[in-house]
């Protein structure tokens, strides 16, 4: 069975700074190094669980980004994954899910995968799209926040469960070739071993320039950023942490809560 | 013959039931119809929606066709995007809106994708600058709002419920006709197979008073020490914890706060290293009383709380237990004084 896991390099999101610029607008900008999307990470866990369970399972793992982004591949190759393709982009600016999509289909098309697992979204943009239009410009039957796989005997499709709206879940089955989008908490990733890492830094990777792929319509663009408004009042508490603690003790208490 | 329409709302319906989440896309309609755009309708997808369709054109006003299909009864991602599809090319909307839930954000994107319209996730905002309409969501977990435009014929919207709210008429209203069709739909490569309940019972959260909270801002297992410690300190308080700090097995998923766990209203809500992303958010906001605590000045939690403390929470938790029970022990005292003084 081929596998083709989806992962993307985000900015340390705990480290963006959001400030409001002169016009209404607000800019981010980041501090800290770049990683691997967490979501992501347990679709890299999953497929590597399969190639350890089941027998013939080949893992490739596909991103989209700048130079930098190959990281993130040498990050899931340390976890097990077989090979990583680098579908390189020439700027930093996240194409959006419509380039995406349609670049990892072009791709996967030809290539005959099994399965393809991908995050339930990413951290950054959050759109959580990727996974269900690159399956539907494959013609792909799929499922989004998936929380537990169960390939039948002779491998000709899995058993799924869906995380819904209070911890619910729909079970369906899906027949194979087919892609799943993971919900975290499926699996606990595993951290790179030290002798896959090196086997990653020896082999290198399959690097696409996306400027040799068809470049499809792009009918969403990001304006810019504006900050989220305050939903309550948001007074902050100043002074040592001692002293904050002793107000918010004084208001717990004026509030009748403690 | 009515006005084509403009705004294409899609809702399902399960054991003949209205989704309310409908009601929250017909706001949404008419904000899109405030800033120009034209006539919406309301598509209902299920097995009998007859009396569902009935209840929301009578409701709204709004016209309501309802498609039904044995095929229908439960939600399969393929047979909602095969028909939405069907109805799409025929009606040639401008918008097509669904309601951001777990269902919606599955099917919605891939149907955009196979009929080439745009696509925008999560929409909790509308916009217009410079002429243009801006398509408001989280980014960064939700740390900043991006805007978004779309230059398709087609944009599909999912809409975050409860963003829109549903005001009805103050007058009676006259209810819009419904168009019943019978359309056959076959799904071929995915199979229902059933609804599993969630995780056990949440009512140790759902029914405290107070709520200490943890995020991943606590950083190890060990320190939930702290958190349990103080928890322990305040009556009635119990621990919860967002997705992350269930998924690390920090916290059983009972204890989750969020989309996926217990929706809770206590009095109040210590949200301790927690960034606020609005799937934990949504579980929260009808708390009393939020006090958030982070060392991320910048973490959005703070736009849900009443107190913000830039602390780390490892530090600051311990000092908030003595202050706690300093005063705590004050009051104690004041009790003893009163009773001396009786006597």
């Amino acid at each position: 069975m081929k596998i083709l896991v989806c992962v993307k390099q985000v900015p340390h999101i705990e480290g963006v700074a959001v400030k409001q610029d002169n016009n209404k607008m607000a800019t981010l900008e980041a501090f800290g190094p770049p990683r691997i999307n967490r979501f992501d990470e347990f679709a890299v866990e999953q497929a590597v669980r399969f190639k350890e369970t089941l027998t013939g399972v080949h893992v490739d793992v596909i991103t989209v980004g700048p130079e930098p982004a190959a990281q993130v591949l040498k990050r899931a190759l340390g976890m097990g994954a077989d090979s990583g393709i680098h579908l390189l982009t020439s700027t930093d600016a996240d194409p959006g899910p419509e380039a995406v999509s349609a670049w990892i289909a072009q791709f996967a098309g030809p290539r005959g995968y099994e399965l393809i697992l991908c995050g339930s979204m990413s951290e950054d943009c959050m759109t959580g799209q990727v996974g269900p239009m690159t399956a539907a410009l494959l013609n792909l039957p799929y499922a989004t926040q998936v929380m537990e796989i169960q390939p039948d005997r002779n491998l000709a499709g899995v058993s799924v469960e869906r995380e819904i709206e209070g911890g619910a879940r729909e079970m369906v089955f899906i027949r194979l070739p087919a892609l799943l989008a993971l919900q975290p908490g499926i699996n606990r990733p595993r951290y790179p071993s030290l002798s896959n890492l090196l086997r990653a830094n020896k082999q290198g990777l399959e690097i696409i320039p996306t400027q040799t792929l068809a470049q499809g319509k792009v009918n969403i663009r990001r304006s810019g950023f504006v900050l989220p408004a305050h939903e309550r009042a948001s007074q902050l508490i100043t002074g040592s942490a001692v002293e904050k603690a002793a107000q918010t003790a004084e208001i717990m208490k004026a509030k009748g809560l403690i | 013959m009515s006005d084509p329409v403009d705004i294409m709302l899609v809702t399902s319906c399960r054991k003949g039931r209205v989704d309310p989440e409908i009601y929250d896309l017909i706001a949404f309609g008419r904000r899109l119809q405030a800033l120009g755009a034209g006539p919406m309708g309301v598509w209902i997808l299920g097995e009998d929606v007859n009396e569902a369709a009935r209840e929301i054109a009578h409701g709204t006003g709004v016209p309501v066709t309802g498609l039904q299909d044995g095929e229908l009864a439960n939600y399969v991602n393929e047979a909602f995007g095969a028909m939405s599809a069907r109805e799409i090319e025929s009606v040639d909307p401008t918008y097509v809106c669904v309601a951001h839930t777990s269902r919606g954000w599955e099917w919605a994107p891939a149907l955009a994708a196979r009929i080439d319209a745009g696509c925008i996730c999560a929409v909790d905002g509308l916009v217009e600058t410079r002429g243009r309409l801006c398509f408001q969501r989280d980014v960064y977990g939700g740390k900043a709002k991006g805007l978004y435009t779309s230059s398709a014929t087609t944009t599909v919207i999912t809409v975050q419920p409860g963003a829109f709210k549903f005001e009805p008429a103050a007058h009676s209203i006259a209810p819009n006709a419904v168009t019943l069709k019978n359309t056959p739909c076959t799904v071929k490569r995915t199979r229902y197979l059933g609804l599993k309940q969630g995780v056990s019972d949440t009512s140790r959260i759902t029914e405290a008073p107070i709520i200490v909270a943890v995020g991943n801002g606590i950083g190890d297992f060990e320190n939930m020490a702290l958190i349990h410690r103080l928890a322990g300190s305040l009556p009635g308080a119990a621990v919860a914890g967002t997705r992350i700090v269930c998924d690390r097995g920090w916290l059983g998923y009972n204890g989750q706060v969020g989309v996926t766990g217990a929706s809770v209203s206590p009095d109040l809500y210590l949200a301790c290293g927690i960034s606020g992303a609005s799937q934990h958010v949504t579980g929260m906001r009808g708390s009393g009383f939020v006090i958030a605590i982070n060392t991320d000045p910048h973490a959005p939690m703070f736009n849900e709380a009443d107190i913000c403390i830039v602390e780390n929470v490892i530090h600051f938790i311990p000092l908030l237990e003595d202050a706690c029970a300093r005063l705590a022990g004050n009051a104690e005292q004041d009790f003893i004084d009163l009773k001396t003084l009786r006597r």
